[in-house]
């Protein structure tokens, strides 16, 4: 007679599916999951220890190190738990500019989750699609900071630079006619203002696309809906925020609920799902990056006929300009006193928290007085999406452990720090 | 209860022939793919790529050893020694930039006082031998002087932002 | 006794005739796969290897051929040299019933579309040996479950194929496509259509491949049975797979779409002007038509997962065909024009 014993399964390190290195210990019935044991830690960089030896602007290129698919938003926390520890404010100008560009980055990283989402299912043209868009705003990540990925825009105070009036073109080539270049430099004939707007107002109609492809689509439906349901109650106790919550039910977003930068003064819904399964939180997903292209909209309007400083005057915390430095001895004593000692914060701590295209992105600040921290936490969104992966996947087969864990939107870089 | 309609779609696979014709549509129209080598992605004037170190227009190297470059290295990649020169003049003897450690923020760029440590467009460079990372003085100042045109056409551009 | 040699000469020359563009056409089906995926995907596939990639087959091919096969440790080495073979040698051998044209097929057997399938069953063996033979449980799993998807959907499609053996009275496969003389509405697929629908889909996951792949597609499962392949050995399960895809394609052809008939043909105008077309272009117009529609169908749709895929095939595909075989019977028995006169 033959024995039955469950069967463990090690989902290694190494994925095909794009969320970095997770260890799951999969402990199954046949196909029926029984236990799921994430084993995380494997891209763990001491990101919160070396900040305790860094002056506070160094740290901020390792804030977009950490989800690393949505950039501008943790430097975003950062910088707002720096600012509020200083009590200063940065100029509008900035906060409309910071506002957008976080929008950008919800879109950059809800294009990722949906191409990657949709992989992992099997339908791979809405990665490529996601991707193409993803071009173009990675564009303008690089025309503004001069990196496609980790800008180090953000500065507490404001931003670095103002955005600029230029944008790079093709140059014709071996492959590309003069006709052809021109076609593709369209959008690129004004400013960056005018490049982002050309892109959003093409945006809707690609999400369409994407819809039309997967919303529909019975396969898609068979291999989302129901699975991985969360209700509302249990979702708050688990600690969900953003999407993984609203799809739930549960209406909670800190740009409403908590409004920081300029998000009061906008138009913009919280799309809300019923039954908290993954095609409910595919859904949210898809209208958040609706809103997103709305609010971005909105900003550019403002920021065209806003001009500005964009980071404050103040010489304790902000270098001067070049040129000035150039000519005046103090500018010149503050800027070698801030690029080496860098500024102090006073004796305190602070924790900011912004809504991140994953949930709550936090951070917590314990300062005493120095010029680098004492403590910097950071509380990642995907740590309890991650950690509710176990109970969230029982009963489902082993086909849905990777719809589920998808649907979590979980970036490693995140989650280990 | 669904709807006739409804019912005679799901028999039909309406929605599966939808998304077909999206990705059929797509087989016919222009592919968005750049040629690498032969073409590149345009780049801006603030690009952050490989450094170099800059001269002024009569051939004196801009650099000074002032040190804010290594003190601000949030990776602490940049290596300098200083020395006085024969004519007096204050420069480093030891200026090692190690790649690996570089996580190409800007922010020495950011801190020169006199615009010498520059993150150039040049991004396409690969090491060939062991210890080919550690980017010394001559090879930063060689970088400079191949790619000083671009540098200060770019340098120019950006300067009313800075 | 010449005779008896010249005869055996000609049916060797037959099968290369056959054997050797089927392996030329299986190595351009993985190129044409990538870029027909590519082109959907807003990319442009291989192109450099070659003009326009026209090579890249050539230096896949090298590239497998040059690597190592790895036996693993406590495999039976025999079982698993021998599972690639059997996958291959099945799909090749069921192309010696498939008519190109008038009076060009290898073996006009009476019984041809009785053949197709009992070697199409057999093919399930190649799989399981392998699973088996592979000594891991991964490729057991895998295999376990690709074979049990073969065999559920060798129904379905089987029941489709009694629809067109009902029309067209034979299971002789020129017979078949001669019965569809008369242009583009007097082929099968019209009356049968959603048979013709369900012998796609289930032709689609007999051979394992988008949106039924989850044997061999998965994260868990990484590639299935054939995991623990390499070299020479995976190269030939590869080009099993091809085999397969292009004999569902030509029969597919064969059975609903008229063979190497012309779809002008009865036409008053257009028949004469395309009537110097030869059969065997059409025919192969129709197949590269069906290997289209299966790389399109990769391009687009998501996976299935696994008790779904079971679900489709015993729940939702063989009560349909049942249904289909009545009205087709009502439709044979009334003598409905223009198919069944």
């Amino acid at each position: 007679m033959t024995e039955l014993h469950n069967y463990t399964l090690n989902f290694g390190p190494q994925h095909p599916a794009a969320h970095g290195v997770l260890r799951l210990v999969l402990e199954t019935e046949g196909e029926v999951i029984r236990r799921a044991d994430p084993h995380i830690g494997l891209l763990h960089r001491a990101t919160e220890k070396l900040a305790e030896s860094k002056p506070y602007n160094q740290s901020i290129g390792y804030m977009d190190r950490l989800d690393y698919v949505s950039m501008m938003c943790n430097e975003h926390g950062y910088v707002l738990a720096l600012e509020k520890l200083l009590g200063i404010t940065p100029p509008v100008r900035a906060q409309y500019i910071r506002v957008m560009f976080d929008e950008i980055t919800r879109l950059l990283n809800h294009l990722l989750w949906l191409g990657a989402h949709a992989l992992d299912i099997g339908a791979m043209a809405v990665f490529l699609y996601a991707f193409r868009e993803r071009e173009d705003l990675l564009d303008c990540y690089e025309a503004v900071s001069g990196a496609r990925m980790h800008a180090t825009y953000y500065r507490p105070g404001g931003v670095y630079r103002d955005l600029p009036n230029k944008m790079p073109q093709y140059t014709p080539s071996a492959w590309r006619s003069e006709k052809e270049t021109r076609e593709m430099n369209e959008k690129r004939q004004g400013s960056l203002l005018d490049f982002i707007q050309a892109f959003c107002e093409a945006f809707p109609q690609r999400v369409d696309e994407y819809e039309t492809l997967l919303t529909d689509n019975r396969i898609w439906k068979q291999r989302t809906v129901d699975i991985g349901v969360v209700t509302a109650e249990r979702a708050l106790q688990l600690g969900f925020t953003g999407p993984m919550l609203r799809g739930s039910g549960v209406a909670w977003d800190l740009r409403k609920k908590q409004p920081y930068e300029v998000y009061a003064d906008l138009d913009f819904a919280i799309p809300v799902g019923k039954n908290g399964d993954c095609y409910d939180r595919y859904l949210v997903r898809v209208e958040e990056m609706r809103q997103s292209n709305h609010i971005i909209l909105q900003c550019i309007d403002w920021l065209r006929k806003n001009p500005g400083p964009v980071i404050l005057e103040d010489a304790k915390v902000v270098p001067p300009p070049r040129a000035v430095m150039k000519e005046s001895m103090e500018a010149l004593i503050h800027h070698f006193k801030l690029f080496t000692e860098g500024y102090t914060i006073p004796a305190g701590e602070a924790y900011a928290a912004v809504e991140h295209p994953k949930g709550e992105f936090g951070v917590y600040l314990v300062s005493d007085g120095a010029n680098k921290p004492y403590r910097l936490k950071i509380r990642p969104a995907g740590f309890s999406h991650l950690a509710a992966l176990d109970e969230m996947s029982r009963g489902h087969m082993i086909a849905d452990v990777v719809s589920i864990l998808s649907s979590q939107d979980i970036v490693f870089g995140e989650i280990d720090r | 209860m669904r709807s006739l309609k409804e019912i005679v779609k799901s028999f039909m696979l309406w929605e599966l022939l939808v998304g077909l014709k999206l990705t059929g549509r797509y087989v016919l129209s222009k592919k968005i793919t750049i040629q690498y080598p032969e073409e590149t992605t345009p780049i801006s004037p603030r690009f952050r790529g490989l450094h170099a170190l800059r001269r002024y227009p009569n051939g004196e190297e801009r650099c000074i050893a002032c040190k804010l470059c290594e003190a601000v290295c949030p990776a602490l990649a940049i290596t300098i020694e200083s020395a006085p020169r024969e004519d007096g003049s204050r420069r480093t003897t030891r200026y090692d930039i190690d790649l690996f450690k570089c996580i190409y923020c800007g922010f020495c760029e950011e801190s020169c006082p006199v615009d010498s440590i520059v993150e150039t467009h040049w991004s396409q460079y690969h090491f060939e031998h062991r210890g080919e990372n550690i980017m010394t003085k001559p090879m930063l100042l060689a970088i400079g002087d191949r790619y000083e045109a671009e540098i200060a056409k770019a340098r120019a551009e950006d300067a009313p932002y800075r | 006794m010449i005779d008896l040699l010249i005869a055996l000469v000609w049916i060797v020359l037959k099968i290369l005739l056959i054997a050797l563009p089927l392996l030329g056409a299986v190595a351009y089906m993985t190129l044409a796969e990538r870029k027909i995926l590519a082109y959907a995907h807003v990319r442009i596939g291989p192109n450099r290897v070659g003009f326009a990639g026209l090579l890249q087959p050539l230096a896949d091919g090298l590239k497998l051929f040059f690597k190592e096969i790895i036996i693993p440790s406590k495999a039976n080495p025999v079982v698993f040299v021998l599972a690639p073979i059997v996958s291959f040698a099945t799909a090749a051998a069921a192309w010696a019933v498939i008519p190109f044209d008038e009076g060009w097929v290898l073996a006009n057997v009476n019984a041809g579309l009785l053949y197709v399938l009992a070697l199409t069953s057999l093919g399930v063996y190649g799989i399981l040996m392998a699973g088996w033979s592979s000594n891991s449980k991964y490729a057991l799993f895998g295999a376990m479950r690709s074979a049990a998807q073969v065999v559920s959907y060798e129904i379905a499609m089987g029941f489709a194929l009694v629809g067109v053996l009902m029309a067209a009275d034979s299971t002789n496969l020129q017979d078949i496509v001669l019965r569809q003389q008369g242009g583009l509405w007097h082929w099968y697929w019209l009356p049968l259509l959603p048979l013709f629908v369900v012998y796609w889909i289930s032709g689609v996951a007999e051979t394992n491949r988008a949106p039924f792949d989850m044997a061999e597609g998965e994260a868990e499962i990484v590639a299935g049975f054939h995991v623990e392949y390499s070299g020479m050995s995976f190269a030939i399960f590869f080009l099993a797979e091809y085999a397969n895809m292009i004999l569902i394609s030509a029969l597919a052809s064969v059975l609903f779409l008229g063979g190497w008939l012309s779809p002008f043909e009865g036409i008053p105008v257009l028949g004469s002007l395309f009537s110097f077309v030869p059969g065997i272009i059409w025919f192969f117009a129709k197949m590269a038509f069906f290997l289209f529609l299966y790389v399109w169908l990769r391009a687009t749709l998501p996976r299935y997962r696994y008790d779904q895929i079971m679900y489709l095939g015993w729940k939702v595909l063989i009560p349909v065909t049942i249904v289909w075989i009545v009205v087709t019977g009502l439709l044979i028995e009334w003598r409905v024009a223009p198919w069944f006169i």
